[in-house]
Parts: structure tokens; C-alpha cells; sequence
């Protein structure tokens, strides 16, 4: 968590070289040079391109009991790639619409985390006073807890069901957008030229949305990516845990945990989803890690 | 001195809002799913029994005065009774006091080897960058921090447990050798990053004029290192141990339920699969505690080793 929370300190205190805005061609070609992030993207793509297609494959239900119990724990084989379960699914069907549910949680989370994170950022640093006072105190109670322990008990108390699951990651996770957000404001609205355009008679909004925003293109990003990781993990491990996606609907977090009692017997039935998850948790933090060694001027000449 | 009194007494002083509203959130999370005493009737309960229940837990009186109440009490140190079946009427306070111990346990031998691994690794990453050595450790902590912990705890089951048999799967039995993996998970989570500050800390030092000044005047390498630079480099990575105590929280709720290692964590798991609400709230607090506490031990420390942020 301290690592987050200094990545972060990192990314609020972000300036930017010569004032020059990042656009977002920029960040994809100078990500583009870079390891991490090809490795990263790559990971991303497949595991994406496997979710999408996982109702177009010809690959067996991934929720259809087999009532023949020879069929149940069988081990990887042509037939079931990564063996079946132990009543009888498939298990690397259920490894491709576990990646539906990871990624579109995770997705969707950062994205509702992110826009709670924006608009209050940007009103705290905008506007400053007593607004900043109360959004900043806010953001400072959420960004001091674990975003996992208050999802959690978020989860526990709404039930245990998808949406809850994204609810109540968004709810937990937005303070670091909001931590960014306010801290590029901050800087910027005493720029010279958002002074010139409040001297044109800009409107509030279209000062904080054309020339705050865009400021933060970049380390919004980054941030974005490790928070979609994140994000994965908290689903993952809430399902672990029985308050996150509940059963039929296939998660990584629920195999593992239903896995768990066969480790011994049938080993592949906690195994393939813990690599997948691995994986695509590690393509995010990839991405991010290696977009912020390229697009951080301080860090030219000095990777770390 | 006088100056780092006054800063941690102003910590403190900070902390408290936060702590109120910790408790604030802990009490209106109760009612986030409507009314909380139909989770907690019996089903097919008539309207009767549930105003029964609302009188007898408090629901009827107005929200407010619902939370001074529970502030009250609070301060009192009641935090309700259980009313899980398995511990109904049970006092949460004390069902807590009782796991504590086992959790802080789990905890402090996690840190230990958290830092056991970290710092030398971190230290060797730095004196070798861009070497093999430095690529693989990075690996290492990419590999490691991206691990969800319970998966992480699940491999050294397969290891330890199934293929090689050396350790007991369970964390009740077995006196000193249960608590092995549970830790280990814990601290090889936290190694990743521990590793990469150690790291990054030791860079940042071995770059600055003083290092290259000891060079050269011709001293030998091993003494820069480790009676100069290791000073310097060691101390940002010290003072947020406290910070980590947010991490190791987490973790351990999870890692304690892979084991069955029977600490606040898991306290607080079956509590929720019970829909305990007292029980939950109190776990969820306690460990809200700890996590506020950790945030202003690191402050604290952090001031002391460095004056200039208790001025600042």
C-alpha cells in the first residue's frame, strides 16, 4: 500500500515539462518504446480479445453441470484443456468468462472511481475555500483506509452481488484520482493563462474541463491502468471471500476459493484461474508502471 | 524538541475527525440495504416480531440518536453483543480481545520477514542496477505485488502442504508451525515492496556528492556502503512501516481465511456470512484503528528523523 500511496504522491506533484500538454498521441508513441508497456499491452490485448470471444469459441458452457460423475474432476486433456471441476464444468471455459467478469468489473469500477475522483478533484482544487476544505478532508479520510478493507465492508453491507461488487469498489477507490486531480488543479489554476482566458470571460467549467483536464491526461492514465489492477484484485478477492460475484456467474476469485478443497486431487481446478488472474493483474501494473518511467519528465535519464 | 511535540500533539489532534468519522461510517453502513432488521429477523417474520427487534436493538429511535448512542457506548467500550447464532449474545468487544493476539502475531512475524527479505534484496537490486541480478529482483517484486494474496497463500499450500508435506495446512493445529505460511504469505506480499523502496532509496543515495566525495578520497566500497550510504538509504524505508500496517490489515482478512487462522480477519469473514452487523461494524473499526494508528506512527516517526517536515 505505501508503495501506491507514493506512486501517487508522485503523480499529484507531476509537473510537466515546458508546460507542454501530453496529448494522448504522445503517450502511445512514446509508450510505444517502451518494454514494460508493449509487455503490458500485450498481456491486455489477449486477455481481452479471449473475454470477448469466449461466447463465440467453441468451447463448452462455462455454468452446465455434467450429472455424470465420471466426468467430474478430470483432469486437462484435449477435450478439457484445463480439466473440469468438480461438477463436471469446464474449467478453461470458465477461466475465458471469468475474464469477462474480472475485466468488465475492473473496468467499469475504475471508470465510476475516476469520475467521482475528477469532478470532486477538480472542484476542490478549482475553487478552493471551503469547498477544498470539506472535498480535500473527504478525500484524505478515504485515501487513509486500504481501498480493499473498505470495499469490503462496503460489499458486506450492500450483499453480495455484480453490481454491488463495482459499487462498491467505485465508492473505495476514487480518492487517488481525486488526490490527482486536486493537486494538478492546484498548480495550474495559477497559470497565466487560465488567468488570460478568465480575463476572456471563460466560464468556470470550461476553464476546469479545457485546461485542467487535459493537464492530467497523463498521470491520469497511469493511474488508471494500476487502478484497473487493483480493482481486479479487490474483485477477486472479495469473491474469494463470498461477498463479491456470486455463483452461477463464473469468477476467478470463486474458483480458487471453491478450488482450495481439491488441491491435492485436482490441483488444475484453483491453478488456471490464479494464472490467468496473475496475468492480467500483471499486464496492468505493467502498463502503468512502464507509462510513468516514460511520460514522467523527471525520469528521463534516471529509471528507476 | 520542542517543535516535534508540538507537531505530534497536532497529529494527534488530526487524527481524531478521522476516527469519528471512521465510526460515523461504520454505523451508517447498517443501512445501506434498507432496514437492517429484516436481515436480521428470522424469515417469515410478522410485523410484530420485527418491531420487537427494532425496540430491542435501537432501530426505533431517530437516526441521530442512534449514533450517540453507539458513540456512547463506544466510548464506554461496548461495541453490542453478536447476533450471530454461533456467538449470539456474546459481547463483541470481548470476541474481538480474544483474536486480537492472534492476528498481531500473525502480523509482527509477517513484517519480519517482509523486511528480512526486502532490504537486502533492495540493497543488492541498487549496488547491481541493470545487472541480471537487479532484472530478476525486479521480476521478483513485479511478479509478487501483482499476486492477490490469497492466490499467493494457495501456491505455498500446493508447495508446502501437498507436494512436499513439511507444514500443516491448518492454522489451529500445530502450535508454531501454522503460523508459517499465513506469515509468509503476508510477508512476501509486502517483500515486493518493500524491495522496490529499499531500492529506489538506495539509488537516490548513492548518487548524491557526499557517496562520490568518499570514493574519492579512496575508501573501500563495502565501507561506503554499509557504514555511509546504508544510514541514509535504510531510513525512508523504516519510517512508513507504519504505513504497511494498512497493507498487512488487508492482507491478513484474507490470508487468515485461506488458513483458518483464527484472528480478527477471520472473525470478521464469518461475521459477514452470518450478517453479524455488531460484529462486523466492530471488526470493521478495530482494524480502522489500527490502520489510522499505523498513518500516525509513520507521520510521527518520520518527523523525527527529519526535522523539516515537522517545520514545514
Amino acid at each position: 500500500m505505501s508503495f501506491r500511496k507514493r506512486l501517487n504522491d508522485k503523480l499529484v506533484t507531476w509537473k510537466l515539462s515546458g508546460g507542454a500538454k501530453q496529448t494522448l498521441a504522445d503517450i502511445l508513441e512514446r509508450g510505444g518504446r517502451n518494454l514494460m508497456v508493449v509487455i503490458g499491452v500485450s498481456i491486455i490485448v489477449l486477455m481481452v480479445a479471449l473475454a470477448l470471444l469466449a461466447p463465440v469459441l467453441p468451447i463448452a458452457s462455462p455454468t452446465e453441470l455434467n450429472p455424470d460423475v465420471t466426468a467430474h474432476y478430470r483432469p486437462p486433456s484435449l477435450q478439457h484443456l484445463f480439466g473440469t471441476d468438480e461438477v463436471g464444468r469446464d474449467v478453461f471455459s470458465r477461466v475465458l468468462w471469468g475474464a469477462r467478469v474480472s475485466l468488465s468489473v475492473g473496468t467499469l469500477a475504475v471508470l465510476f472511481s475516476m469520475t467521482i475522483g475528477v469532478v470532486l478533484g477538480l472542484t476542490a482544487g478549482y475553487f478552493g475555500g471551503k469547498v477544498d476544505y470539506l472535498i480535500a478532508g473527504t478525500i484524505d479520510l478515504f485515501w487513509t483506509f486500504p481501498a480493499f478493507l473498505l470495499a469490503l465492508a462496503f460489499a458486506a453491507a450492500l450483499g453480495a452481488s455484480l453490481t454491488n461488487v463495482i459499487l462498491a469498489i467505485s465508492i473505495s477507490y476514487w480518492a487517488g484520482f481525486a488526490r490527482l486531480i486536486r493537486g494538478q488543479a492546484l498548480t495550474v489554476r495559477e497559470r497565466l493563462y487560465v488567468e488570460a482566458s478568465r480575463a476572456l470571460g471563460a466560464k468556470n467549467s470550461r476553464i476546469m474541463f479545457t485546461h485542467i483536464l487535459p493537464n492530467c491526461l497523463a498521470p491520469l492514465i497511469v493511474w488508471a491502468s494500476i487502478g484497473v489492477a487493483d480493482a481486479i484484485t479487490i474483485e477477486s478477492s472479495l469473491s474469494f471471500l463470498g461477498v463479491g460475484t456470486q455463483p452461477p456467474t463464473p469468477s476467478w476469485g470463486y474458483m480458487l476459493q471453491r478450488g482450495i478443497n481439491s488441491l491435492e486431487e485436482a490441483p488444475w481446478i484453483a491453478t488456471f484461474p490464479g494464472v490467468a488472474m496473475l496475468f492480467t493483474i500483471l499486464g496492468f501494473n505493467l502498463l502503468g508502471d512502464g507509462l510513468r518511467d516514460v511520460l514522467d519528465p523527471r525520469m528521463k535519464g534516471l529509471r528507476r | 524538541m520542542a517543535d516535534l511535540v508540538s507537531y505530534v500533539i497536532r497529529k494527534i489532534l488530526l487524527a481524531i475527525p478521522v476516527v469519528i468519522l471512521a465510526t460515523l461510517i461504520v454505523f451508517l453502513m447498517v443501512y445501506l440495504t434498507g432496514d437492517p432488521i429484516v436481515a436480521l429477523a428470522p424469515p417469515h417474520a410478522g410485523p410484530e416480531k420485527l418491531q420487537e427487534l427494532r425496540v430491542k436493538y435501537g432501530f426505533d429511535q431517530p437516526v441521530f440518536v442512534q449514533y450517540g448512542i453507539f458513540l456512547w457506548d463506544l466510548i464506554h467500550g461496548d461495541l453490542g453483543e453478536s447476533v450471530g447464532r454461533a456467538t449470539l449474545n456474546l459481547q463483541v468487544g470481548s470476541l474481538i480481545a480474544q483474536k486480537l493476539p492472534r492476528t498481531l502475531e500473525l502480523m509482527a512475524i509477517g513484517l519480519t520477514i517482509s523486511y528480512s527479505i526486502g532490504i537486502p534484496l533492495g540493497i543488492l537490486s541498487a549496488l547491481r542496477q541493470n545487472s541480471i541480478t537487479d532484472r530478476s529482483v525486479m521480476v521478483f517484486t513485479l511478479v509478487a505485488y501483482a499476486m492477490p494474496s490469497f492466490w499467493l497463500g494457495i501456491l505455498f499450500m500446493i508447495l508446502f502442504v501437498v507436494r512436499l508435506g513439511w507444514l500443516p495446512a491448518e492454522g489451529t493445529v500445530g502450535g508454531f508451525a501454522s503460523i508459517i505460511l499465513p506469515a509468509l504469505t503476508l510477508g512476501v506480499g509486502n517483500a515486493a515492496l518493500t524491495t522496490r523502496m529499499m531500492r529506489s532509496s538506495m539509488l537516490e543515495v548513492i548518487r548524491q556528492d557526499y557517496i562520490t566525495q568518499l570514493r574519492s578520497r579512496g575508501l573501500p566500497e563495502r565501507e561506503i556502503i554499509f557504514k555511509h550510504a546504508l544510514k541514509n538509504a535504510i531510513l525512508p524505508v523504516i519510517t512508513v512501516i507504519g504505513l504497511d500496517i494498512g497493507w498487512f490489515v488487508a492482507g491478513a482478512v484474507v490470508v487468515e481465511t485461506v488458513f483458518s487462522w483464527p484472528g480478527i480477519g477471520m472473525l470478521m469473514t464469518r461475521a459477514i456470512a452470518n450478517s453479524d452487523f455488531p460484529l462486523v461494524r466492530g471488526c470493521v473499526l478495530i482494524l480502522a484503528i489500527f490502520v489510522i494508528l499505523g498513518n500516525l506512527m509513520a507521520d510521527i516517526f518520520y518527523a523525527y528523523v527529519d526535522p523539516r517536515v515537522r517545520l514545514g
